[in-house]
């Protein structure tokens, strides 16, 4: 039981940064982006790709930091891959969310978003092959926190929710403490008002692009190196992310690292009381749950 | 030229299949706002209700009622539309977005259990033994098809005629008012939450006959073919046809499958034989495309929603 | 005297190359078109398709069929059932194919045998196909002799590995297994055959598609604290889930489907793992031509003919076409079925499987003989209902590819399988 409480939290903490760039895209631009999983593919992908590319240059970076499966090369594949990723979700929105945000109202944003997600999936499919890739073949064994009962972690997914953990706090910070912040949510609750106050609206949506990918790259750097890349990705989690974001609350942050976890942990429990065939099921059904109860998530509010 | 006309055969009643379940989506999007996202749980009822219903006898599993065929074709709308209460009564009162989510959820809970469930509906197995109606008698081939095009084209005018009148009608206003504006049609006595409901259901049933024509025609059924793809599908047909309009929806329905199967069939005619084997990427990627091209071209459908006046008591064009 | 050798010898290799190279002429003046439905969009899918079309390549070569060059029409089934049947009616109706070769998903097989190569006269051969609800079609008589798969029955699968966790001694099993029709009928048949050895299932846990992690399984898995772990997974999820259970502490002792005899697999979770692993599969003939289709397959891919489905594809696709051979030109789908039981005859004279096998095929059956394809599944020989069974071997993995461990003959498996009733 513990087991699976650790393990929910521990696989919740990808779902967790997952969410929290959804979130800030879904509060800021107001349309369920269906595409945002895909953004983790872009970035688990170009961290193998800088990855491969380190390692070749300098050997000293191959050796892997500590107890971690996670090389020196890897890390700072991350950096770039945030980059590339953010740069990408600039590039997508300019190309047809833009576009489409002008002519069409907020189901044509979804469907869009479908579409792009069906061609990022199968481009990535396309380029780098079907097969599943790893960072590392190695495998890391759990440590043994305690006997009885058995409770084992893994070195990997501790880093995971560690950085998780931080990174959440830190945008906590900024979106909360810094006039960065305050304009990000300025635009957020009232376009029109923080223009006339001097806002620049493009700036900040490609801000929350940038932010938004960021989180998605490491996401999926993260959910690559506690399992395997494939250009499903996006595919396999797109819905637990939306899950955790809904069932925290469009527009909150803590919400969404809230909801990776009871997302994360739900799947666990419930193959305690289910038979596992129907743990696909489970997301939904707490979704369910939660907005039967809360009808807005955990945290968030009733949108104008 | 025969087996062109055979496989438009067919192919159109693949296509209108697929066309009524649309216009059941229409009903509960284009004319309610109610953004469901679990349409293929309620073509799926009606797809494993009708087979379980006039099917033969199965061994370690539910079935082998042998219902005489249009009872179990209403059945399995009956079946998709008991779902669709309990769904809705659970669901509709929230926003559209969690709407989607929570429906496309139940859809997930739906496919999981026909999957797991091997007492139900033979798990992942699918479901077999069920003969289609007056096969004995007309076989299997050209002739069958073209009977069995009539009778779907039949149904598929008979839903068209259905929700146009449904449309038109104090009931269709009533479904305007609330859709774009709740708090009015509450002030003048309506109630919203029992209207939804009535379209969700109603919209249901329609999908459950789509599901059950389908299954009659396959002859099979199982968990593969109630994935979310389908529902995706559905939804793209009516996006791109125009939503809030009946003729739209069918004609998103004929344009999108036909994308669909063309775009397939063009790719293993024309493309180098080195492409052949990623011609499945590449026939997602470009039904990607055309559908943002669809959304940046004209978002609201080839055939939008033609607004009625009522009050004169006629259409204005 | 030597001389003499060897001038029979130059003189029957020039007779023997103008015999296939006027056949290879004859071959360019027609073309006749094959089907294949299959899922290319997935990673597993690919290969499976690549490995048909080496087939017809190798077909070409030596001549092609009843003197014209075949195509083989490939289409995507994205492991939908109606995007399937559509393009397998297409196939048929469009391009007139009289032979299909597809698909893999039995959710996808079976509507389309229903829906268009039954009412379409069509030979439809599947590789993968597993549920038993195609048994049941046949010996309803659905199927008019139309459907064939080289695919041995799971039943086979179940009882080989039941069989090796008995000689391992292992007292407690638990079971992964993949949530599709496939893994759901092998974890049936397993689980009754480890009762009937009496060894104990600690735990039986589905394995579902596309999930984020599979820890909350595994870990489930674990806790039963069982003496091995048998695998019904598919190279994908089998990687993930073999990971997770090697990290978390589980025993290294597994036994596996054949769908995990996967190069993938292997590196993926790595050999020095994979010591205590031994694997079940329906086993290749006894004989050299085996290694030669190894060979020419590994000259051609770069890599041994590993992976699921990929012998089965191979030796789908070789039989519909020997059978077109039998047939002869312009023959219909029931006349090519017709011929399937004149190539797969035991008591025919063998060929290998290659062109050089094709072409040997071809002057057999113009003379009125029987052939015996023995196949890179092994001698395929189908009973009533199109179904296959075959001997069988466990494997283990090695530095290059596998390396067999032990063979049991059809008999020794039938023995078995008796046994366990």
């Amino acid at each position: 039981m513990i087991q699976h409480l650790l393990d929910g939290i521990l696989v919740g903490a990808v779902l967790s940064l997952g969410a929290a760039g959804l979130t800030m895209v879904m509060h800021m631009l107001r349309f369920a982006n269906f595409s945002h999983a895909e953004l983790l593919s872009i970035g688990a992908y170009s961290a193998l790709v800088f990855d491969a590319l380190f390692k070749g240059i300098s050997p000293v970076l191959a050796a892997q930091i500590g107890l971690l499966s996670m090389t020196g090369a890897l890390a700072l594949s991350m950096v770039f891959s945030m980059v590339i990723t953010g740069i990408s979700a600039v590039i997508f929105d300019k190309l047809i969310f833009r576009r489409v945000r002008e002519k069409g109202e907020e189901l044509s944003m979804v469907f869009a978003s479908f579409g792009l997600a069906l061609i990022i999936r199968n481009a990535i499919g396309l380029i780098f092959g079907l097969q599943t890739k790893l960072y590392s073949q190695d495998i890391v064994f759990a440590t043994v926190l305690s006997r009885d009962p058995l409770v084992l972690v893994k070195p990997d997914q501790l880093a995971t929710l560690g950085i998780t953990l931080a990174i959440i706090l830190l945008l906590h910070l900024i979106l909360s403490r810094t006039i960065f912040g305050y304009a990000l949510r300025a635009v957020a609750e009232n376009p029109s008002l923080a223009q006339v106050n001097g806002i620049n609206l493009q700036r900040m949506i490609v801000v929350v692009w940038v932010l938004g990918g960021g989180l998605a790259a490491l996401a999926g750097v993260f959910y690559g190196l506690n399992n395997q890349i494939t250009p499903v990705i996006g595919r396999d989690l797109v819905l637990p992310i939306f899950a955790a974001t809904i069932v925290g609350g469009i527009g909150s942050i803590y919400g969404a690292l809230l909801g990776g976890f009871v997302v994360g942990t739900a799947a666990n429990l419930a193959v305690m009381v289910l038979p596992s065939g129907y743990s696909p099921s489970m997301p939904f059904l707490i979704i369910i749950a939660v907005l039967l109860i809360r009808p807005n998530g955990l945290f968030g509010e009733e949108r104008t | 030229m025969i087996g062109l006309v055979s496989y438009l055969v067919f192919f159109a009643i693949v296509a209108s299949i697929l066309a009524i379940a649309v216009l059941g989506l229409n009903l509960q999007w284009g004319n309610t706002g109610l953004f469901n996202g679990g349409v293929v749980a309620f073509f799926g009822a009606g797809a494993y209700g009708t087979l379980i219903l006039g099917g033969g006898p199965q061994d370690g599993q539910l079935g082998g009622f042998g219902l005489f065929y249009p009872l179990a074709l209403l059945g399995g709308m009956a079946t998709a539309g008991l779902l669709a209460w309990g769904v809705g009564i659970l669901t509709l009162r929230l926003r559209h977005d969690y709407l989607a989510i929570s429906t496309f959820g139940i859809a997930v809970a739906f496919e999981n259990l026909m999957r797991n469930a091997q007492w139900l509906g033979g798990g992942a197995q699918g479901l077999r033994g069920f003969d289609r109606p007056l096969r004995a008698a007309l076989g299997d081939g050209f002739l069958y098809n073209i009977l069995f095009l009539l009778c779907v084209l039949v149904l598929l005018v008979l839903t068209y005629r259905f929700l146009e009148t449904l449309v038109a009608s104090p009931f269709g206003r009533q479904l305007r008012a609330i859709r774009e504006d709740e708090t009015a049609a509450r002030s003048l006595g309506k109630t919203p939450a029992r209207i939804r409901l009535t379209a969700f259901v109603t919209g249901s049933v329609i999908m459950g006959l789509a599901g059950g024509l389908y299954g009659t025609f396959y002859a099979f059924v199982s968990p593969q073919d109630i994935l979310p793809t389908l529902t995706f599908q559905i939804w793209a047909m009516l996006i791109v046809g125009g939503a809030g309009n009946n003729k739209g929806a069918v004609l998103g329905a004929f344009l999108i499958w036909g994308a669909w199967t063309a775009s397939g069939w063009a790719l293993s005619r024309f493309a180098p034989i080195e492409a052949q084997l990623y011609t499945g990427s590449i026939q997602y990627i470009l039904i990607g495309l055309v559908i943002v091209g669809m959304l940046l071209w004209r978002p609201q459908g080839l055939l939008p929603e033609r607004l009625v006046v009522s009050q004169l008591g006629r259409t204005k064009t | 005297m030597k001389r003499c050798n060897r001038m029979m010898v130059s003189t029957l290799g020039v007779a023997m190359g103008l015999a296939l190279s006027a056949g290879a002429a004859a071959a360019q003046d027609c073309t006749t078109k094959i089907g294949a439905v299959l899922p290319t969009s997935v990673d597993w899918g690919r290969p499976i398709a690549e490995t048909a079309q080496f087939v017809v390549d190798q077909v070409n070569e030596a001549g092609g069929v009843a003197g014209c060059n075949v195509e083989m029409v490939l289409r995507d089934s994205q492991v939908d059932p109606k995007v399937g049947v559509d393009a397998a009616k297409a196939l048929v109706d469009l391009d007139g194919v009289q032979v299909l070769l597809g698909a893999v998903s039995s959710g996808v097989s079976m509507p389309i045998l229903t829906s268009v190569t039954v009412p379409g006269n069509v030979l439809q051969m599947s590789c993968c196909s597993s549920s038993t609800a195609f048994t049941k079609l046949a010996e309803e008589g659905k199927t008019k002799g139309l459907f064939f798969r080289t695919f041995a029955t799971t039943g086979v699968q179940a009882a080989v590995g039941a069989k090796v966790a008995k000689d391992q001694g292992y007292k407690s099993v638990a079971i992964l297994y993949k949530n599709d029709d496939w893994g759901q009928d092998l974890q049936n048949l397993i689980a009754k055959d480890f009762e009937a050895l009496g060894i104990t299932v600690t735990s039986a846990t589905a394995i579902n598609d596309g999930q984020p992690s599979y820890r909350a399984e595994v870990t489930s898995a674990l806790s039963g604290n069982p003496d091995a772990l048998y695998l019904g997974l598919y190279p994908n999820e089998g990687t993930a889930a073999v990971r997770e259970w090697l990290s978390l502490g589980g025993t290294q002792n597994m036994i596996m489907a054949n769908s995990l005899k996967s190069d993938e697999f292997r590196d993926n979770v790595g050999l020095q793992y994979l010591g205590k692993a031994f694997g079940t599969d329906t086993a290749s003939p006894r004989v050299a031509s085996a290694d030669s289709f190894v060979a020419a397959y590994e000259a051609k891919f770069g890599g041994a003919p590993n992976g699921p489905g990929l012998a089965n594809s191979y030796d789908a696709t070789m039989i519909a076409l020997l059978a077109m051979e039998a047939a002869g030109k312009d023959a219909t789908g029931d006349q090519i079925a017709a011929q399937v039981a004149r190539v797969t005859d035991p008591a025919g004279t063998p060929v290998t499987a290659d062109a050089a096998g094709f072409a040997a095929a071809r002057d057999v059956l113009a003379g009125g003989g029987n052939v015996m394809y023995q196949g890179a599944t092994g001698n395929v020989r189908f009973d009533v209902n199109g179904d296959v069974s075959a001997p069988a071997v466990v494997w283990k993995f090695a530095e290059e590819s596998v390396e067999e461990v032990e063979y049991m003959s059809l008999t020794d498996v039938d023995d078995f399988i008796a046994s366990l009733k």
